[in-house]
């Protein structure tokens, strides 16, 4: 069979060209002895079929890289029947600096001019017949991105395979001419194949070169010291390069006509730049830019309108017009009390200190406004009134606080939409005749469970919405490219930041973008960390725990969610610190980066988007969610006997016994068997979460009203209203049912921060990273990294003293690298 | 006037004189086309001019400081 | 058991059984579940992917 090569830089759609003409044949393995992928595949449309093999991308055929020898010697001693070089036609000259060394080898060629359209688009044009005369052979124009001119290049390509084809150099212009010319004859003489190409190279003083053609190195020596330059004095590697790019720029460069000549005037994008990439204040600009985005997505208190502390806007149900009336024109209260909590996280009751009794049936608190009543077992708390329709519009809104959009968005959809819907099945199910346990599945399991993940849809999207328009605007490229120096102190570049960034939104796609990192090492680090960034499906689990938090600490929620991102950033850094110290080592790689000039992102695309995302979204909640609830629900509501349960036996059922078993595991980091009979809950949701994270959150949401209907806990909770505020009232009766410590509920979060993201993540990972081997050892990252880092936050948050003991693990790690490493640079020190 | 083109400022043009520095970074420079006679435009410089971009053969590159400090430029007026 | 009851368990096994099986069809074909859910043309995370290689 045939075999062509496809050779060009990188990024010039060398790859999307292959998998165009390879489609499902293509076949990704190893160049023996280095861990760059090798690309073949069959390209069926010819006459006969043909194997084609998709080069590492190189700037030139220069020996300093892995890929450049790669590539160098495939064509040299692998002899393709072909060479189609891709050129990219929007950064001309530097592509054909590649073209001009594949010149000088004896095998056929053809070039494929890819991104035409790009050029065309900007009003430049190429003219393709003057360049496909000045390089001497077949030029062809294509989109390989929309599968343009591929059969014509084919073609061609088969044509010039079927006959044999001599190097010539654009150095013959060159003063060097003599000098290669000379070397030339000589290596002729000497039987040695394309001899053009090691003369050029032997004249540069190529380091392959010259260990392969030891004899010839002397004659080299001799005929360059006839030779002396003004400019470059005996460097020759500069002078065949620069002879090469003034080739290019007289020959070559014309056969493009610019529409705006002047290219050298900076843009308004380079204005705008002047501020936002500015020295001192490009980063804080740029964190101003991310609080504002939480901000206005998480914000109660909008822009701090409202003041600090309680606020002193009034709220909503202080005004009548606001309210529900009954027949009779009195305010309708409702059944739940909005219960008194003293700092400790205790109820107040009749009886308690400071407490004086109206005698009119209410009761007042010392140093609180208002009246208080009773519940059956005396706790105090305030009547809340139910507001009728239009008070529970203007809610969402404003109550007692102006809340920032994301929230009105989550309002909207949760109290009058979701909630809406929900809470009417759920009473018409409870008015049926159905059985209890039909009435239990369906309200509890599939209900309950399916809300508490999609009450979380309207933060994901504003976030996704947020972080869409600042990366369609251009302005995350510029992140790239300040941080890029930050970035290599850990050895990775600028363009790493990008992919992690959008880990915030989801893994998947996140994992995919990986590929614009041209070094295989500095890829397998990065993917790794993207699950520590955490997904949108995980934000759920952050808000709910940390609003449960809330009540009972007083930590603030935004506090607890910034720190748990923190956490999976300070994870990361971590982490990539680790891998590239040891087993993912390698060099710092270059960057080179496109900055494309800002533009307002369309409002079209971004709506496009929002919809994928929604329909995805709710797509998954109503298939992998709802499926997950209801075996769920079917596992912990029977035995091993098959006998059904009630609610307050849940601890008998089989997913009970089998979480039970595994609970111990969990101890150290927390959340094991330190918990009370019920906290085998938690050793579920998590491993739930490997289906789907948002399966942690559902199957709280699933299980809590089972955890409700048993008395013990019933009795701490009273008569919380679990279905309103779905996921964080799940949580709640979590926490009350199983007694879980304060730095446990932290682990927890930690833990499903850090672990094995979900499986459409996990089969990403494997199909990125490709190397059965380098995957296996990522999965077992996984979950060393979740354990170790919830195991730190689950003992120092609750014995601060271990914080010493782990600062010496980490101490000790550290100095074994070090030393590991000064031993290994040693050892190569003496071999070379 | 002759400066490294790490110490050119936003916006300044010039002719690249001379490529210094060891084997592999030089080779890169010319790879990239940063040689003797090719005019450069210092398009953006990040925080502590490291990394910057410039305009170079009609297309935008991004260097780092490590790399700028050997190119000799002349400046154009 | 009443004819909701025995709808419901019906109902409830048709899920998760065609949940099951297109997630497991949807691995052998390698369609990875992305936000745009395979529909690639129109993904700009994978549009911006495929675009740079």
């Amino acid at each position: 069979m045939k075999r062509f090569a496809l050779a060009g830089n990188p990024n010039c759609g060398k790859t999307t060209l292959f998998n165009s003409l390879t489609g499902s044949t293509a076949h990704v393995g190893n160049w023996p002895g280095v861990t760059v992928d090798k690309r073949d595949g069959v390209y069926k449309k010819c006459a006969e079929p043909i194997s084609i093999v998709d080069l590492p991308g190189i700037y030139s055929l220069s020996p300093y890289t892995p890929e450049e020898v790669i590539a160098r010697n495939y064509v040299l001693d692998e002899k393709p029947d072909c060479v189609i070089n891709i050129v990219d036609a929007t950064n001309l000259e530097r592509n054909l600096y590649l073209t001009t060394q594949l010149l000088e080898i004896d095998v056929p060629m053809v070039v494929a001019l890819n991104m035409i359209d790009a050029v065309e688009k900007v009003g430049d044009k190429i003219d393709e017949k003057a360049l496909e005369n000045k390089l001497g052979v077949p030029v062809v124009k294509i989109s390989a991105l929309k599968e343009k001119g591929l059969k014509e290049l084919m073609d061609k390509a088969y044509n010039e395979s079927r006959k044999k084809r001599v190097g010539v150099t654009v150095l013959k212009d060159s003063p060097l001419a003599h000098v290669i010319g000379d070397v030339k004859i000589a290596l002729e003489g000497q039987n040695v194949a394309n001899p053009l190409f090691h003369a050029v190279k032997l004249v540069e003083n190529d380091e392959i070169e010259v260990k392969m053609h030891k004899e010839t190195v002397g004659m080299v020596s001799a005929f360059k010291k006839t030779f002396n330059d003004d400019i470059f004095g005996n460097d020759f590697e500069a002078m065949v390069a620069d002879a090469r790019y003034k080739y290019i720029s007289k020959n070559f460069a014309p056969v493009v006509t610019h529409k705006n000549k002047e290219k050298f005037k900076t843009s308004a994008s380079d204005k705008a730049d002047k501020i936002l990439t500015h020295k001192v204040w490009g980063i804080p600009i740029f964190l101003v830019v991310l609080f504002l985005i939480f901000h206005l997505t998480f914000s109660e208190n909008l822009f701090l309108l409202n003041g600090f502390g309680d606020g002193w806007m009034p709220s909503l149900s202080d005004n009548e017009a606001f309210l529900e009336k009954d027949d009779d024109g009195n305010v309708v209260y409702e059944d739940n009390l909005d219960y008194y909590m003293t700092e400790d996280g205790d109820y107040l009751t009749v009886g308690s200190e400071g407490v004086t009794d109206n005698g009119n049936g209410t009761y007042s608190i010392e140093g609180e406004d208002g009246e208080f009543v009773a519940d059956d077992e005396g706790r105090l708390g305030s009547r809340v009134p139910v507001l009728n329709y239009g008070g529970r519009w203007l809610a969402t809104i404003y109550d007692g606080t102006i809340y920032s959009p994301g929230v009105v968005v989550n309002n909207i959809w949760n109290d009058m939409i979701v909630g809406e819907i929900a809470g009417r099945i759920q009473e018409a199910v409870d008015g049926s005749e159905m059985s209890d346990w039909a009435k239990g599945l369906i309200n509890n399991g599939i209900i309950d469970g399916i809300t508490s993940v999609l009450s979380f849809l309207p933060p994901i999207l504003v976030l996704f919405l947020f972080f869409s328009i600042l990366e369609d605007s251009g302005y995350m490229a510029r992140i790239a490219f300040i941080l890029d120096r930050m970035f290599r102190k850990f050895g990775l570049s600028g363009r790493a930041f990008l992919p992690m960034i959008m880990g915030f939104g989801c893994s998947v796609p996140a994992m995919i973008n990986t590929r614009t990192l041209a070094d295989e090492k500095e890829r397998t680090a990065t993917v790794r960390v993207i699950p520590f960034f955490s997904c949108g499906a995980k934000l759920p689990i952050l808000t709910a725990v940390a609003g449960a938090l809330v009540i009972g600490t007083g930590i603030s929620a935004d506090l607890i969610t910034y720190s748990m991102y923190l956490l999976g950033i300070i994870t990361a850094i971590v982490s990539v610190l680790l891998m590239r110290s040891t087993s993912l080592k390698g060099e710092t790689p270059p960057f080179i980066m496109e900055l494309p000039a800002y533009h307002a992102p369309q409002f079209k695309n971004l709506m496009a988007h929002l919809w994928d995302k929604t329909k995805h979204f709710v797509k998954k909640a109503f298939t992998i969610i709802l499926a997950s609830t209801i075996v769920i629900w079917f596992l912990t509501h029977f035995d091993f006997q098959w006998h059904i349960l009630a609610d307050e036996k849940i601890n008998e059922s089989i997913l009970a016994k089998i979480s039970m078993l595994v609970q111990p595991i969990f101890t150290p980091v927390g959340f094991g068997s330190q918990l009370g009979e019920y906290g085998w809950v938690f050793v579920l949701a998590a491993v739930s979460g490997l289906i789907a994270k948002e399966n942690v959150i559902s199957t709280f949401g699933t299980l809590a009203a089972c955890l409700i209907a048993n008395p013990a806990v019933a009795a701490e909770i009273g008569l919380a209203n679990i279905t309103s505020e779905a996921g964080i009232g799940a949580v709640k009766a979590m926490i009350l049912a199983t007694g879980i410590s304060v730095p446990g509920l932290l682990a927890f979060i930690a833990f499903n921060m850090t672990t094995i993201p979900c499986f459409a993540a996990v089969g990403t990972a494997k199909a990125e990273l490709q190397d059965k081997k380098r995957y296996k050892w990522t999965l077992l990252f996984w979950v060393a990294t979740s354990y170790i880092v919830s195991a730190m936050v689950y003992t120092i948050g609750s014995w601060w003293w271990t914080a010493f003991i782990w600062a010496a693990v980490v101490a000790a790690v550290a100095v074994v690298i070090v030393m590991r490493n000064k031993k290994l640079a040693a050892k190569q020190n003496v071999l070379a | 006037m002759e400066k490294t083109l790490n110490l050119f400022e936003v916006g300044e043009h010039g002719t690249v004189k001379s490529v210094t520095g060891e084997g592999k970074i030089k080779r890169r420079l010319f790879d990239m086309g940063i040689t003797p006679g090719a005019d450069v435009l210092m398009r953006k410089k990040a925080p502590l001019g490291d990394p910057i971009e410039i305009t170079i053969r009609g297309y935008e590159l991004t260097l780092r400081k490590t790399e700028a400090v050997c190119v000799n430029m002349e400046v154009n007026k | 058991m009443g004819a909701w009851e025995i709808l419901l368990i019906i109902a409830c096994a048709g899920i998760v059984i065609a949940v099951s099986v297109t997630s497991i069809i949807k691995k052998k074909q390698g369609k990875h579940d992305c936000d745009c859910g395979g529909d690639c043309a129109h993904c700009s995370a994978c549009q911006s992917a495929t675009k740079k290689k």
